[in-house]
């Protein structure tokens, strides 16, 4: 009997530990953003009051400015345009190339995999001078289109490692039954594969898509003031001093983050599968 | 070839030249069939190639030239190994590859030994505990410049949290032997999320046999721990280890925003000094050369990734 209840003290002692651990952790990891949320919710006064306040009556002053400023709109809508762009190029090229990585065996394959594996290991601000003067010499700097290709390219390993694991578990009998009845290799992967690996292509889609909104290096060396995107307009504020705009500079943040959170959340099973993809089977 | 098997019969009136059209049709789909792994994979090598091997060949190429921006692309005159010569005795170069060393150093390990206890903590088995794992992805993926936006903000000295709660006045980011400092916590802020989900996927795909088996043995948790499921988990560590070796030791955005490889040089890695001989002060083959030792001492790290990741599968 007492044995049993030093058991249940013991339990309760590891479960109070256990939160104690999980909660220091939520206030490490998350409770740094929900500040920068809540600066970007008070007035001018209130940020710059010392020591900080921790009640107060939210206001949306910081939103509306930024969501009636030119600049950030026009690095917004850079963003959206060269996401969408890099996503949707991406996936066309990447997505059937990964197919016949994970199905065919061709001379050269295993080279080509390793390849991409190491592309996507390359440190960007290496590969951005030549990249830069190249774009340059084909009139393409400053363009959103040099940042499409760039990003499209970075994108590649990424979604055909991903693509290449999730075909490879697609069991061969449905192809094999399409052959069967006459049906050529690109109709097999269009009308039977594709489908199936739907839940695979959201996941390689959203990384993809991660990678281009999340990019700063490109765009701060491709695009100029009209082309730029969302992170590179806001590392501009963060230029020397941050000044007096906090109330701004937060705002932008969250609206930019905003939508990346939303889309890890949707991924978050196989985001560290996706991540690490190529690497841990 | 299989189809050929399997060709219409029945009631056609004309059954020769169904056949032959039959024969054709089979011959196009053998035609298509063959052109399928080229005509998948060529794109994919075609922006390889323009985005990667052409660049990084033209690199190379100026890393042992003389060459200017207003110079004809392929212009340049063999200079051999002299960029490479004023890139070593660059006393910023060697410093900057020092620091470099040392930072990725001391970032990976400490997200590798905080990655593993968060992972533990995260696998056990209580209610709620799922929250807190889709709570830590949000640092590890949201947008490099706004974490390192959020942590200037939180390190102003003298409006930022961090100095509100320490009661201090500490100038972070602008004291030569404490920058440093800050741009790596922040980068462990943001990447130890990853290596805990990673270490945490490998915990859960453990058999639970041998825990078990050494539960019965009678060992207690910390022994079970480093004999039993931290020899298991070793693969995951591994690979853990490398990734964020190769992504740290091409840290850039946190710091360049945070404090743009100052104070007097303090946090001026690798990647900054690569990233200013190029952009700023427009010393191209002297970037050329720096570029390709970054991206040499990377390969390095692919090679030992490759041998320890072993993936039978490709050969």
């Amino acid at each position: 009997m007492s044995g049993f209840a030093r058991g249940k003290r013991r339990k309760f002692t590891s479960y109070v530990l256990t939160y104690a651990g999980l909660v220091s952790l939520f206030l490490v990891f998350v409770f740094p953003l929900l500040w920068i949320v809540g600066i970007s919710l008070k007035t001018r006064e209130q940020i710059f009051t010392n020591p900080p306040v921790f009640f107060w009556i939210p206001t949306f002053e910081n939103y509306v400015h930024v969501l009636t400023q030119s600049d950030f709109l026009a690095s917004f809508g850079n963003s959206l345009v060269v996401t969408t762009a890099s996503v949707t190029l991406s996936l066309l090229i990447g997505i059937p190339a990964s197919y016949t990585f994970a199905r065919f065996h061709f001379p050269g394959r295993g080279v080509a995999m390793i390849t991409l594996l190491i592309m996507r290991m390359l440190p960007p601000v290496a590969i951005l001078l030549p990249l830069f003067v190249l774009f340059k010499a084909v009139g393409l700097s400053n363009t959103r289109i040099s940042v499409i290709i760039a990003y499209t390219t970075f994108s590649l390993p990424l979604i055909v490692w991903v693509m290449k694991d999730y075909f490879a578990n697609l069991p061969k009998e449905l192809e094999e039954a399409a052959y069967i009845d006459g049906a050529s290799r690109m109709l097999a992967f269009r009308r039977i594969v594709l489908p199936l690996a739907r839940p695979g292509i959201v996941t390689a889609a959203i990384l993809s898509l991660l990678l281009a909104w999340n990019d700063f290096i490109f765009a701060a060396i491709l695009t100029n003031n009209a082309t730029r995107t969302s992170p590179v307009l806001l590392a501009s504020y963060a230029g020397g001093e941050t000044g007096t705009n906090w109330g701004a500079i937060t705002a932008s943040g969250v609206l930019v983050v905003i939508p990346v959170i939303i889309f890890s959340l949707i991924v978050q099973k196989h985001l560290v599968q996706g991540l690490s993809s190529g690497t841990v089977k | 070839m299989v189809a050929q098997q399997f060709e219409p019969t029945g009631g056609y009136v004309d059954m020769v030249g169904e056949d032959a059209m039959s024969e054709r049709r089979n011959a196009w789909i053998k035609f298509q069939d063959r052109m399928f792994v080229p005509l998948t994979t060529v794109p994919t090598i075609i922006a390889s190639l323009l985005v990667f091997g052409i660049p990084l060949t033209f690199s190379l190429l100026l890393s042992f030239q003389g060459w200017t921006i207003d110079s004809a692309l392929l212009a340049g005159r063999f200079v051999g190994l002299a960029n490479y010569e004023d890139l070593f005795t660059d006393p910023l170069f060697r410093s900057s590859l020092l620091l470099t060393i040392g930072y990725t150093l001391s970032t990976v390990t400490l997200e590798l030994l905080f990655g593993l206890g968060v992972a533990l903590l995260l696998n056990s088995r209580v209610p709620f505990v799922r929250i807190f794992r889709t709570a830590l992805i949000i640092p590890m993926m949201i947008t490099p410049i706004v974490a390192a936006l959020t942590w200037k903000l939180l390190l102003d000295p003298s409006y930022g949290l961090v100095n509100a709660i320490l009661g201090t006045r500490t100038v972070w980011l602008g004291d030569p032997n404490l920058a440093l400092i800050a741009v790596g916590i922040v980068n462990i802020w943001q990447n130890t999320p990853f290596v805990a989900i990673l270490l945490l996927a490998g915990l859960q795909s453990l058999p639970s046999e041998p825990v078990e088996a050494a539960a019965v043995d009678g060992a207690n948790s910390w022994q079970t721990f480093r004999h039993v499921t931290l020899p298991l988990l070793m693969p995951y560590v591994v690979v853990a280890v490398l990734l964020r070796t190769i992504f740290e030791f091409r840290s850039f955005e946190n710091i360049w925003v945070m404090t743009g490889g100052g104070p007097a040089n303090a946090t001026k890695l690798l990647s900054v000094y690569t990233f200013e001989a190029s952009f700023l002060s427009f010393d191209l083959t002297l970037a050329a050369a720096s570029s390709w030792v970054m991206l040499f001492i990377v390969l390095i790290f692919c090679v030992f990734f490759i041998l320890a990741t072993k993936r039978k599968e490709i050969q």
